[in-house]
């Protein structure tokens, strides 16, 4: 009943059963895929085999009429010509009796399991290339990827510390710098995407600057309200009775008070910010995960799209637990 | 009208060696006002070295703005506060404070928050940084000082646990260990024991008692005594029992819409820390102090009831003829 507790073994298992689902609706899915596109086929094959009967009927027609030719030579020609069509159509007939009774197209667009490990998940793991230079897409493309997200992050995040604890801390800051932060906190950042491209040009540190856009207004101005309500003014007054300097006041006493809530503000923009760098490499990067979506959108084969797609889910929890794990170590005090 | 009944032994005796009162803290002309609102009013104040005050008053008297006037955090916005003849509108180390919420650090462990204020007051971020190693051996030494501390508060066995983990009386002797530590001039006690149940509450008032102990001891010694203390409650009992001496603030006298001004000053009756309460020797005083500082319907001139220093000078008088 409403907020009744269940046991954590009920609640494994509705978990396991929802996961389960989702995998059964998937499978479902795929599979009708797969008969639609088998099923089309095979009426694309009957249609022809219709049409090819009635060509056959035609030749077999021409084949008489050749036959009862007065002429020599214009009998031999005419047979031999409806021969060699009835010896055509025979074997197109054999081709497309064969696709009715078993049709091989595949759907690229669901794709089954098997196509999903076969096609995607070893085809991204073994090294790929038509030229000298082989390469694994996955490792090429995470590779990139992770960089750009790792760099940007570290810069993104460090700018708003320090600029979120000084607005938090001095007013003056925040009244120069709350109005532009507001007011790009509302852009949405993938509408500055062909600013940054035209302005910047397409390289390393344009990704890292339109990350950096996308969250330091809204990271900043997090940790300037965690500064003003989660540290109350007795600590402050406290830490000046006990002889600390603005600086230590702010490194020692403020910073530490907020950092649990930097960590979990942090853990909350690393979503929107890989959201922004895979937009961003959609549109323009030569390599990374972006780039690779695009290349198999373009080719509607979802197979590596899939792998990549539960990839970026299992990453995003990776990084997700782990810093609630860092949070749990550097701030023991702060709890759940 | 002398309340207090101890034996002149046991008297406060606010003097230095030369006779003449060893005056820490000195509220000079002391007003503060919010807009229209007129809170504190001419608040003329002198504490002596080792002197325990209590600060009582009724609600809205300003017991508050006067207590963050003397830490310095909100400075009067006429006359001033002098601490050894220095004017100051600051806080500062020399003046430390208890609150009643949010005393302790809550990232640092009962043991780091007592050894914050000599971190703070004795090394620089940079020392910290660029000198590690001798900053690691002085924070040894720090850490060791703060856990005699929390030993002699009965804390030794909670030291390595966070405010959070401590019941709230654990948490307020934790923080008078953290100001105790700095060794200040003047410890400012704001409510300290007003979330507390009752046992605790006595637990610490007992405390309190044995730091005037000391100051008696010290002085038995001819040393300077070690603790001045101001405490700010609402609990007269408490007021009596553990101060030597009672201050009311109050809006309540004539003049009184002008703001609250001090219009009691005695002695208390002074307790040893093994001495029963006895509750006789408080109800002449607080019967005293409900009618002068609490009630609205007894107005009298703010200076009736003031009568501290004018005392000890006869007292001294008595004593040396």
């Amino acid at each position: 009943m409403i907020r009744q507790p269940i046991s954590g073994s009920w609640r494994a298992g509705l978990g396991l059963a929802s996961i389960l689902l989702v995998m059964l609706l998937y499978t479902a899915l795929a599979s009708s895929r797969q008969r639609t596109a088998r099923r089309e086929q095979q009426e694309v094959a009957q249609t022809r085999l219709s049409e090819l009967e009635e060509q056959r009927v035609d030749l077999q027609r021409d084949l008489e009429t050749a036959r009862a030719e007065t002429d020599q030579t214009s009998r031999e020609r005419g047979v031999e010509q409806a021969e060699s069509g009835l010896q055509r159509n025979a074997e197109e007939t054999e081709k497309f009796e064969a696709l009715r009774d078993q049709p091989t197209k595949v759907d690229r667009t669901v794709p089954s399991w098997s196509m999903l490990l076969q096609d995607g998940l070893i085809r991204a793991c073994t090294p790929q290339g038509a030229f000298e230079r082989k390469e694994i897409w996955l490792v090429e493309d995470f590779k990139a990827t992770g960089l750009r997200l790792l760099t940007s992050l570290l810069v993104g995040i460090l700018c708003s510390v320090v600029i979120g604890l000084l607005m938090g801390c001095l007013d003056p800051v925040d009244a120069f710098l709350m109005p532009p932060f507001t007011f790009f906190s509302k852009v949405p950042a993938t509408a500055v995407l062909p600013i940054f491209f035209v302005v910047i040009q397409i390289n390393f540190s344009m990704y890292v600057a339109i990350i950096v856009f996308g969250m330091l207004p809204s990271l900043a101005q997090a940790i300037s309200a965690s500064v003003r309500k989660d540290v109350p003014e007795e600590l402050i007054f406290k830490a000046y009775t006990l002889g600390a300097s603005q600086f230590e006041l702010i490194a020692d006493v403020i910073f530490k008070k907020v950092l649990p809530r930097i960590l979990d503000a942090a853990r909350l923009q690393i979503g929107p910010a890989l959201v922004l760098l895979v937009a961003a490499e959609w549109m323009v990067a030569g390599e990374g995960i972006g780039y690779r979506l695009r290349l198999f959108y373009q080719r509607t084969d979802m197979t590596v799209v899939f792998v990549y797609v539960f990839l970026l889910g299992v990453i995003g929890l990776v990084v997700d637990y782990a810093l609630i794990w860092a949070r749990r170590k550097l701030c023991p005090w702060f709890g759940e | 009208m002398n309340a207090d009944s101890s034996s002149p032994a046991k008297q406060p005796s606010p003097t230095a060696e030369n006779g003449q009162p060893d005056i820490v803290l000195e509220c000079q002309q002391v007003s503060h006002w919010f807009g229209d609102n007129k809170v504190l009013n001419n608040v003329n104040l002198r504490i002596a070295r080792g002197q325990i005050v209590a600060l009582v008053g009724p609600s809205g008297s300003g017991k508050s703005t006067l207590l963050r006037a003397i830490l310095g955090t909100h400075p009067p916005k006429s006359g001033q506060v002098v601490m050894d003849g220095a004017p100051y509108r600051k806080p500062h180390r020399d003046r430390g404070i208890v609150y009643q919420r949010y005393s302790l650090f809550p990232f640092l462990t009962a043991e780091e928050n007592v050894a914050f204020g000599p971190m703070l007051d004795q090394t620089s971020i940079p020392f910290r940084v660029f000198q590690f190693p001798k900053w690691r051996a002085q924070r040894a030494d720090q850490l060791r000082q703060a856990g005699e501390l929390l030993d002699q508060v009965g804390l030794g066995h909670a030291k390595r646990k966070y405010p959070s983990e401590l019941s709230g009386g654990m948490c307020q002797r934790v923080a008078i260990a953290q100001a105790l530590i700095m060794r200040p001039k003047l410890l400012l006690l704001d409510e300290p024991f007003g979330a507390l149940d009752e046992s605790t509450r006595e637990s610490l008032q007992l405390m309190l008692l044995h730091l005037y102990q000391e100051n008696i001891d010290a002085r038995a010694k001819h040393q300077p005594e070690p603790h001045t203390i101001l405490i700010v409650t609402h609990e007269l009992n408490e007021a009596l029992y553990v101060s030597d001496r009672i201050l009311g603030l109050s809006q309540y006298h004539q003049g009184g819409s002008e703001g609250a001004t001090i219009v009691y000053d005695k002695p208390a009756p002074i307790f040893q820390p093994h001495e029963e309460r006895d509750h006789v020797r408080f109800n002449q005083q607080k019967e005293m102090l409900l009618k002068s500082v609490f009630s609205d319907e007894f107005i009298q001139h703010h200076s009736e009831f003031v009568s501290f220093w004018s005392e000890v000078a006869s007292e001294r008088q008595q004593l040396s003829h």
